[in-house]
């Protein structure tokens, strides 16, 4: 009993030196890769500040393209942020155990791209000075401002969601930290003390962060199809052909939930990789991921076949338009790639065992997650190009679209951004949240010792029986 | 003689040299002195209550040359009295390059009973010398509206002030009609020009479908407009002759298109997300007492 006491204790001590490893040193490759992010960041800054000077004229947009790559960026990054909701709060709320290490890193990415999907729409404005204007004059009625009170009700509902279960594990950094011989560890230190808000871990704390996190778990869910749905309905509340349209509220959410969970795959893989925690995000892990993202394409493969087959199978004038050029005009490569390539092939590779690989899961992943993006740029940019009134008279550039250097600069600067949070983050907290996974651990044991203690009571009592039937006792009850 | 004519020659070479090198002279101090040329509008006013006043507009040529609006030029404005000129005042002008003042009402008269008004711009820093001046006579709109004439019939009379400040009948004075909108005036009629009679009246019949307040009350305003002898003179008289205004109880119903929206939908959006931000606000509460429970185990 002493060993197996000593045993798990030890258990515990490996979980936290290997969660706590990554935060204790910053390699040369980490300062390269942020050096990396940094110098992408700043170009795009540089480009943002010429498009602020210039005006939006100098990005590819024009009159009838006034929403190009930003604001496909934004849906698509705002679908990502869907991914902390599914694996975190939908796993915890049915109580799956597997779903311990794989949480914070969905709660991190919900709370970056929800981050930088707010920003995005500010960049999208050619003067946002004038922003507090939504907010002062701005109409209820309009979808626009209950997607600004979605997203921000969102982000910070994901920001309590992420701080919560890290309470505990502050409080292990600050304990842990105990030579503060560097400016940054005195930092360090200080930033757990304060993250900690002088944790204990009393009985009474514990009830209490237990109780705010199954009612955050529960609120969260709603919140985060709120807030697509509402993203939904900037397009389907427009009288424009593509957009107004009742399955669009759904059809983002499932959408959301298709690029969030593969978005978590691939945070997955690369924590395994990087942080070497093999040992605890599992092959097992990625083949119960890969079923949840086969069941989100699949159900995103039959809203897309609604959004698509019956209006052309209609093929009302305008939206007919549309649809010709969806199908077989200019867009046609980039669609029908993602129709086969990014949802029919995924369900293919997922459907089979050996798809559901580390390997394959996470190429398959980035292939989903990729063509999610494209998906979105195929939602915005064709149906501006086909407005009810014919485009005449108007200078050539104005009739198509692609987005231009400031465009991709500003963009690649937001994904850096992420990026750059998600690596600041992973080198001063745990990527796995410490005490969730010492839980799971505590539970697999007691489930053992049940299990060991049971078969030994029923050993026992099968003896007890066998010498009742020789002597011919009557079996107790 | 040869001699004599070649000194001749060459002096008017000379003179004529200096009179252009002097006129080039003028013109470089005048543009070194950075001025610019200015032209003046003068026009003058006679309003109901009798009072008058002389507007200049002032327009200068910019570096593309063209007239624009001249900020800030100060404009003397005289009087003639004994063929002479008397300061009334100095007022510069203002963003849209008017100049107004306030003439009193007895301008001093010529012997043919006008006045005359001179505007001028003189040793400006910014603009070059400019005059302008107007001549008219005093003359009075009056304008007649009968509320009991079922025939609503608009009489304006145009009379000049004689010597002995004897009103004598003006014919032939073209006098326009409009009446008061919320924003500015409108003809009253489609041709609303009409010419003075012998007796110096000029009347219409008022239209029965133009609306006026919630009484009915319409401002009706006859004008003489940059009459050659009177300038511009104007007066106004109220009757209700117009349509009665209905006002719209609820002008701007709540609805999506409306600047209110409609009470179910700020209710559904403030109890569905005022929930959610009490709930976050209960989590706060929470942290709070984590955070006290400490400071309370350390006391």
């Amino acid at each position: 009993m002493a060993t197996e006491k000593y045993n798990l204790k030890q258990e515990i001590e490996t979980v936290r030196e290997d969660c706590l490893r990554p935060t204790q040193k910053w390699g040369r490759s980490t300062q390269t890769w942020i050096g990396c992010l940094l110098i992408v960041m700043g170009w795009g800054l540089y480009c943002y500040i010429h498009q602020l000077r210039d005006g939006l004229g100098v990005t590819a947009m024009r009159d009838y393209v006034s929403w190009g790559l930003y604001i496909s960026t934004f849906i698509f990054f705002i679908g990502i942020s869907h991914s902390g909701t599914l694996v975190s709060a939908i796993l915890r709320i049915t109580k799956q155990e597997w779903r311990r290490p794989i949480t914070r890193s969905a709660e991190l990415l919900t709370f970056v791209s929800l981050l930088f999907g707010g920003i995005i729409p500010i960049i999208d404005l050619g003067r946002p000075d004038r922003l507090p204007n939504l907010v002062l004059f701005g109409r209820i009625q309009s979808p626009l401002m209950w997607d600004i009170i979605a997203i921000c009700t969102y982000l910070v509902g994901s920001t309590l969601f992420l701080f919560l279960p890290m309470i505990p594990d502050m409080a292990l950094c600050r304990d842990r930290l105990t030579v503060c011989d560097s400016p940054f560890k005195k930092f360090k230190k200080w930033l757990y003390t304060k993250m900690a808000i002088g944790w204990k871990g009393t009985k009474s704390q514990w009830h209490r962060l237990e109780l705010t996190m199954t009612i955050m778990t529960i609120v969260i869910i709603p919140v985060a199809v709120s807030v697509h749905t509402v993203v939904s309905y900037i397009f389907a509340m427009t009288l424009r052909p593509g957009w107004n349209s009742t399955v669009f509220g759904p059809y983002f959410v499932a959408g959301a939930l298709y690029s969030g969970s593969a978005g978590v795959v691939l945070g997955m893989a690369a924590f395994r990789k990087l942080y070497h925690l093999e040992k605890y995000i599992t092959p097992r892990h990625f083949d119960l991921m890969g079923r949840i993202v086969l069941a989100l394409t699949l159900i995103y493969a039959y809203l897309n076949l609604n959004e698509y087959w019956i209006p052309a199978y209609n093929m009302v004038t305008a939206e007919g338009h549309l649809l010709s050029d969806l199908f077989y005009g200019s867009y046609s490569k980039a669609f029908w790639t993602c129709q086969f390539g990014t949802v029919l092939l995924p369900i293919i590779i997922m459907s089979i065992p050996k798809g559901r690989t580390v390997t394959i899961l996470t190429i398959t992943c980035i292939i989903i997650v990729a063509g999610a993006w494209v998906k979105r740029y195929l939602i915005v940019v064709p149906t501006l190009l086909h407005p009810f009134m014919p485009i005449q008279e108007v200078p050539g550039t104005w009739s198509s679209y692609f987005p231009n250097y400031v465009e991709f600069s500003v963009t690649a600067a937001c994904l850096a951004g992420i990026f750059l949070v998600i690596t600041l983050f992973s080198k001063l907290f745990p990527m796995m949240a410490v005490w969730e996974v010492e839980k799971g651990i505590l539970i697999e044991h007691d489930k053992q010792a049940a299990i060991e203690l049971r078969t030994k009571r029923e050993a026992e009592e099968a003896k007890i029986m066998g010498k009742r039937l020789k002597t011919g006792f009557e079996p107790l009850k | 003689m040869k001699m004599n004519s070649m000194i001749k020659i060459t002096s008017l070479a000379i003179a004529i040299t200096g009179l252009f090198c002097g006129i080039a002279t003028a013109q470089d101090q005048s543009q070194a002195l950075g001025k610019s040329e200015a032209t003046i509008e003068l026009s003058y006013y006679k309003k109901t209550d009798m009072s008058k006043t002389a507007v200049a507009v002032i327009k200068a040529k910019n570096n593309d040359g063209k007239f624009v609006s001249a900020k800030n030029a100060r404009v003397n404005f005289y009087v003639m009295h004994d063929k002479e000129q008397q300061l009334l005042k100095n007022v510069n002008t203002d963003n849209n390059g008017q100049a107004v003042i306030m003439l009193q009402k007895d301008l001093p008269l010529d012997e043919d009973l006008s006045f005359t008004i001179v505007a001028k711009i003189e040793n400006d820093n910014l603009y070059e010398d400019a005059e302008e001046q107007v001549h008219y006579k005093d003359a009075n709109l009056t304008l007649n509206l009968n509320p009991n004439d079922t025939a609503r019939l608009v009489t304006a009379k145009v009379t000049e002030i004689g010597k002995d400040g004897k009103e004598i009948p003006v014919k032939g004075a073209e006098v326009k009609f409009y009446v008061h909108r919320l924003f500015g005036i409108m003809p009253a009629t489609d041709d609303n020009t009409i010419t003075t009679d012998e007796k110096g009246e000029a009347s219409f019949a008022f239209p029965k479908n133009i609306p006026g307040d919630t009484k009915g009350v319409i401002i009706v305003a006859a004008r003489m407009e940059d009459n050659e002898q009177f300038g511009n003179v104007e007066n106004k008289a109220t009757a209700s002759w117009g349509t009665v205004l209905a006002m719209d109880k609820d002008p701007f119903p709540r609805a999506l298109w409306e600047p209110y929206a409609p009470l179910p939908l700020v209710i559904t959006i403030s109890t569905l997300f005022g929930g959610v931000w009490f709930i976050y606000f209960f989590i706060f509460f929470q942290l709070r007492k984590i955070k006290k429970e400490k400071q309370l185990k350390m006391r």
